[in-house]
């Protein structure tokens, strides 16, 4: 690749970036903490969604980690599952889906989750 | 004949009865006829570090207890507390079947009756509650075990917002502190360290475990150089390098002339702040104003020793940590000191380095999935979120909750279920914790021990001790895990039931059998099942303990790509979230209230013999310290006309007790110091009755005010000859 390429490259990855910061900021601004009951969501999460999404299973490695809380946001906003292929309400239904967005908003890799002692 | 009650007879036949006999049997003076001896592997319960055991049971007694070598956490050792704990088994003052109270409360008449007339009664008395009050009517309230989860599931499930646990009476403001900075909270390689700072922290004389060994060694072989920090002369200050008697509530002055002087002179580790740190420039603008000659008027400590201090700190970096302690409840400011100490140990770069901070490795286990409830309609009562929005939520606030049970707001609350916990002698200001019990309209208890609050329950359930049951399998995280198995060496005893057998026993009747429609070996089974080992149960009920071959690892998050578990991804050094919540974005110093005049700050402290206020009955372990005393400086005694070994009365706002005086050069004169753990009231408690007092009974209501964590040093008292 040439230098000039490079640069351009870099240059609209910067902005990509940008456009998904702006975007998430946004989501994170303007969508309300999601209200469904995050023990519930665990255990969905825990029994749908980690059929596939555990390390070197088809979906890959998923936990709450793997997005900051805007980008779980923006994810269930959009709504699409498999690389926006299918429609979430596909795997699970909507009161699910809700409650699987909480546990994992709840849980994001920038969310307030203080330490405690044992369980 | 049942297996329990033949061990019974025969325990009697062989040791004759009471303590004196255990005792006999434990030392290994008596002689008894050898049966089968095995060896069973199992996890200590006398203290959080659970190290790992092996119990030698011979004809059905346990015998000995032995350290298992195979934990690297507990390694070749078992402390006091861990050989003692087979006297807990054989204690013959132990809760041995369920009770229900016959006659007034505190009276101390009690019914014995079966398993399912206990479960009946009190759900039909929660229930009772539930109906009258709702679900968050009932106070679920535990410490660290275990099988606390189980008791806590029960309170969730029954619909209860309202769970409290012990961390706001001990170490919520250190974790909460690390947190925030760091994302977690992470341990300290003192094994590895070439210099290390304790202030408060005692864990040459507090916590006897193999890394506090470690320490000793170390120190004594002059590999580490050891500052401590202490208005005691404390065991862990008698082998320091340095000690400092520093004025009380001022280590945080301490901290921030160090930042300063590090800061100042560019000792700080660039690269790393650069890399990983957010908030540096506001930090480095902070601190300009915290001169070593500043902090000298606030601490008592020399500026040229300040100075020195700093240099050789930030000069042994990264092997040097600022030591964060364990038991954090002591001032008002407790988390913004212990943010100054993470950040303290952040700025020269000591983060996940041998020798420094290290977050803790962890070991996933598999989760038996039960079925999930709904969440509690009601808020908690200690409005967690408005008062402290940072803090774990699942733990509580115990003295807020305390505060607004007692004055039925936002709601009442009634009934309070109690998990191995005794809060008239854990929370400050008994007779606070008094007026709360007299205010419900029914309390159980699960316990081992009649203890001070089990005296006045409505419902004893008497739980199989330790060494009697099989407990969920936990991992102990650290620096280098470990999994292990808590699994019974004997049968019960006595008519004793799991924490499990006694929340399903309730849950059946309450109709929430749906969420404990599993046996404590499904859990298990369920626990190991990702272990890389061929029969994990199997191999655990061998070993007791699965350690992870490879030894400690360090530097998984040092890459510039790793995302920390904080709102910037960084370790924040400045937070937006704390100022966000109305708090200090940085720490910034508050001096604490002197003494009036007459009157002395009452600083609390442990020994390795007793945990918490639950092992002063123990024989073996009440002869190392059979009452506790006040310490208090000569000078100090003499303003007040008190001598050597007088009685005395410690009097404060909320209450008095009566101790005999020890006149020690040891503290500070502006200083007196109780042991935690005596003055108990239960009469079934024989040996540690009425012995000493309980400085819960003179301790006011406090708290640091960000992450609700009881602060058990701000009390000051009179002294008075009696």
């Amino acid at each position: 690749m040439s230098k000039s390429h490079k640069f351009r490259f870099v240059i609209s990855g910067l902005a990509a970036i940008a456009v998904a910061v702006v975007l998430t900021t946004a989501v994170n601004a303007g969508t309300p903490q999601p209200k469904g009951n995050e023990g519930k969501g665990r255990y969905y999460f825990k029994q749908t969604c980690k059929e596939c999404h555990t390390k070197g299973a088809e979906g890959g490695e998923v936990t709450p980690l793997t997005k900051t809380t805007a980008q779980w946001k923006a994810y269930f906003l959009k709504g699409k599952h498999a690389g926006g292929t299918e429609a979430l309400t596909k795997i699970m239904p909507d009161t699910q889906i809700l409650d699987v967005q909480t546990f994992l908003v709840n849980h994001a890799a920038d969310s307030l989750q203080p330490e405690t002692c044992g369980k | 004949m049942p297996v329990s009650s033949l061990d019974r007879r025969r325990f009697i036949q062989i040791a004759g009865a009471g303590a004196v006999a255990a005792t006999q049997i434990g030392c290994g003076r008596h002689q008894i006829a050898l049966g089968q001896r095995r060896e069973i592997p199992t996890t200590c319960e006398l203290c959080p570090n659970k190290c790992s055991v092996i119990a030698v049971v011979e004809d059905g007694l346990i015998r000995k207890l032995n350290p298992n070598p195979e934990n690297p956490k507990s390694r070749g050792m078992l402390c006091a507390r861990g050989n003692a704990g087979l006297l807990q088994v054989y204690d013959p003052n132990r809760l041995k079947r369920p009770l229900i109270r016959a006659g007034a409360r505190g009276e101390g008449k009690w019914r014995e009756v079966s398993w399912d007339e206990a479960f009946d009664y009190t759900a039909q008395r929660l229930s009772a509650v539930k109906e009258k009050y709702g679900p968050q009517g009932v106070l679920w309230s535990s410490t660290e075990a275990f099988a606390e989860v189980f008791f806590k599931n029960l309170g969730m499930a029954f619909g209860s917002p309202n769970i409290v646990r012990h961390p706001t009476l001990c170490l919520a403001s250190v974790n909460l502190a690390y947190s925030m900075t760091f994302g977690t909270v992470p341990s300290f390689d003192l094994l590895n360290a070439n210099y290390v700072i304790m202030a408060g922290a005692n864990r040459f004389e507090a916590l006897i475990t193999p890394d506090t060994m470690d320490l000793i060694e170390s120190t004594m072989n002059r590999k580490t150089r050891l500052v401590c920090l202490d208005p005691r002369f404390t065991v862990t200050a008698s082998r320091a390098d340095e000690w400092y008697p520093v004025k009380p509530g001022t280590d945080m002055a301490f901290i921030l002339a160090m930042l300063h002087v590090i800061i100042s002179e560019g000792r700080h580790d660039k690269e790393f702040v650069a890399n990983y740190c957010q908030g540096f420039e506001q930090l480095a603008e902070l601190v300009k104003q915290y001169t070593p000659e500043w902090a000298e008027k606030e601490t008592e400590i020399p500026a040229a020793d300040i100075v020195r201090i700093a240099r050789e700190f930030s000069d042994a970096a990264p092997r040097a940590v600022f030591y964060a302690g364990r038991r954090s409840s002591t001032y008002q400011n407790d988390f913004q000191m212990r943010r100054a100490q993470a950040i303290l140990n952040a700025v020269v770069g000591n983060w996940d380095r041998e020798g420094g901070m290290v977050p803790n490795a962890k070991i996933a286990l598999g989760e038996y999935m039960f079925l999930p409830w709904d969440d509690p309609q009601a808020p908690r009562v200690d409005e967690m979120e408005k008062n402290f929005p940072l803090a774990a939520k699942g733990d509580g606030a115990y003295l807020k909750l305390r505060e607004n049970v007692l004055a039925g707001s936002p709601y009442p609350v009634k009934a309070w279920m109690i998990l191995k916990q005794d809060p008239l002698n854990a929370l400050p200001e008994q007779a606070k914790t008094m007026r709360m019990i007299e205010q419900m309209d029914f309390i159980a208890a699960i316990d081992i021990q009649m203890s001070d609050t089990t005296w006045y329950a409505d419902v004893v359930f008497p739980e199989s001790t330790y060494l009697e049951r099989l407990d969920p399998i936990e991992v102990l995280s650290g620096i280098w895990p470990v999994v292990v198995l808590r699994q019974p060496v004997v049968k019960p005893v006595y008519d004793t039931k799991p924490c499990l057998d006694i929340v399903q026993g309730l849950a059946r009747r309450l109709g929430l059998q749906q969420y404990f429609d599993y046996t404590i070996e499904q859990w298990n089974d369920a626990a190991v099942k990702e272990l890389p080992l061929e029969m994990p149960l199997e191999y655990l009920k061998k070993h007791g303990v699965y350690t992870p071959p490879g030894g400690p690892k360090y530097g998984a998050t040092l890459n510039p790509e790793h995302r920390f578990v904080t709102k910037s991804g960084k370790i924040e050094l400045y937070s937006e979230r704390l100022q966000e919540a109305g708090h200090d974005p940085l720490p910034v110093y508050q001096p604490p209230l002197g003494p009036p005049e007459g009157r002395f700050r009452l600083v609390l402290g442990r020994k390795a013999y007793y945990t918490h206020a639950n092992s002063t009955s123990n024989p073996w372990l009440l002869d190392f310290a059979p009452e506790n005393h006040l310490s208090i400086n000569p000078a100090a005694a003499a303003s007040v006309g008190v001598a050597d070994g007088d009685m005395v009365e410690v009097s404060s706002s909320v209450g008095a007790v009566r101790l005999r005086a020890r006149l020690t050069q040891e503290i500070r004169p502006d200083c007196v110091y109780m042991l935690h753990g005596f003055g108990k009231q239960s009469p079934w408690l024989k040996r540690a009755y009425h012995r000493g007092g309980s400085d819960a009974a003179i301790l006011e209501t406090a708290w640091d005010k960000v992450s609700g964590n009881a602060a058990m040093h701000e009390t000051f008292v009179k002294i008075r000859k009696v």
